[in-house]
């Protein structure tokens, strides 16, 4: 099974050198359109969700995704996943990827299930940086990928030390 | 620093789904800041627990910076026969916990 966090969410935080050049020059080349930069810099949900899908646009609904809309405190978040699924070898969930567009790492979790789930209802704490989209990605057994949206309001951010 | 609670219904029944909730005490340090000495802290989370039970792999979750400190997973499991249930915890730097907890089936 391939490692399902993203390349982005994977990329070391020390630069080497020639990284570090060429993405000064970028932004020197850049400043000049800002547009540009900030559309370079930013992924949209869309994107992240493409990545995650390997290109196929989810179907809405059959995804139940229970998370606060105005959260206090973004360092723990309580989501619980439940999904449209009779968990049978022949059609259960393969996976649910979590997503926070606006996470430093967009990517927070995949949960693998298995047809010896019995029911494909999940919950864990996150951490959220700031008021964003949260969205759950579900892979189904039969090839089929659907998706549940949240927007969430996050008055603490998890991202307060300037880490 | 490494704690897990663990709770499974004291009994099930074969072929019901039980609820199966975990408490885990970790830092989850997500990395990145400065060290007061011109360094990083290297992140240092948890980044993968799988349960096996009966033989199999039945739930596994693949975790990033953005799991809470603390995290509390649940998930569901077809109750099949009376046995452990064995957790596994993977951190960064290859350091792995393992717990067990004992489901119960009439």
């Amino acid at each position: 099974m391939s490692f399902p966090i993203s390349p982005r969410s994977g990329r070391s935080e020390a630069l080497s050198r020639r990284e570090a050049v060429a993405i000064a020059a970028a932004g020197l080349a850049l400043a000049t359109w800002p547009e540009m930069s900030r559309a370079a810099e930013t992924e949209t949900m869309d994107d992240l969700v493409r990545r995650v899908t390997e290109g196929t646009v989810p179907a809405e609904g059959g995804v139940r995704l229970e998370i606060p809309a105005l959260v206090e405190n973004g360092n723990s978040v309580d989501v619980r996943i439940a999904v449209d699924s009779p968990m049978t070898e022949a059609a259960h969930v393969r996976w649910i990827h979590l997503i926070a567009d606006k996470n430093p790492f967009p990517d927070m979790a995949r949960i693998h299930l298995s047809p010896r789930a019995g029911r494909a209802e999940v919950a864990i704490t996150l951490r959220l940086a700031q008021s964003q989209t949260v969205a759950a990605v579900v892979a189904h057994s039969d090839g089929r990928y659907a998706i549940a949206r949240a927007p969430v309001v996050v008055t603490l951010s998890a991202c307060i030390d300037g880490g | 620093m490494f704690n897990a609670r663990i709770t499974v219904p004291p009994q099930a029944k074969a072929g019901e789904p039980v609820e199966i909730k975990v408490l885990v005490r970790h830092p989850m340090d997500r990395g990145g800041q400065s060290d007061g000495k011109g360094g990083i802290v290297p992140r240092k989370i948890l980044n993968r627990m799988t349960a096996t039970y009966a033989g199999a792999e039945i739930f596994r979750i693949d975790m990033n910076t953005g799991v809470a400190a603390n995290p509390f997973v649940s998930f569901c499991t077809r109750a099949v026969e009376t046995g452990d249930i064995v957790f596994e915890w993977r951190e960064d730097g290859g350091a792995t916990y393992t717990r067990t907890a004992r489901l119960t089936v009439a």
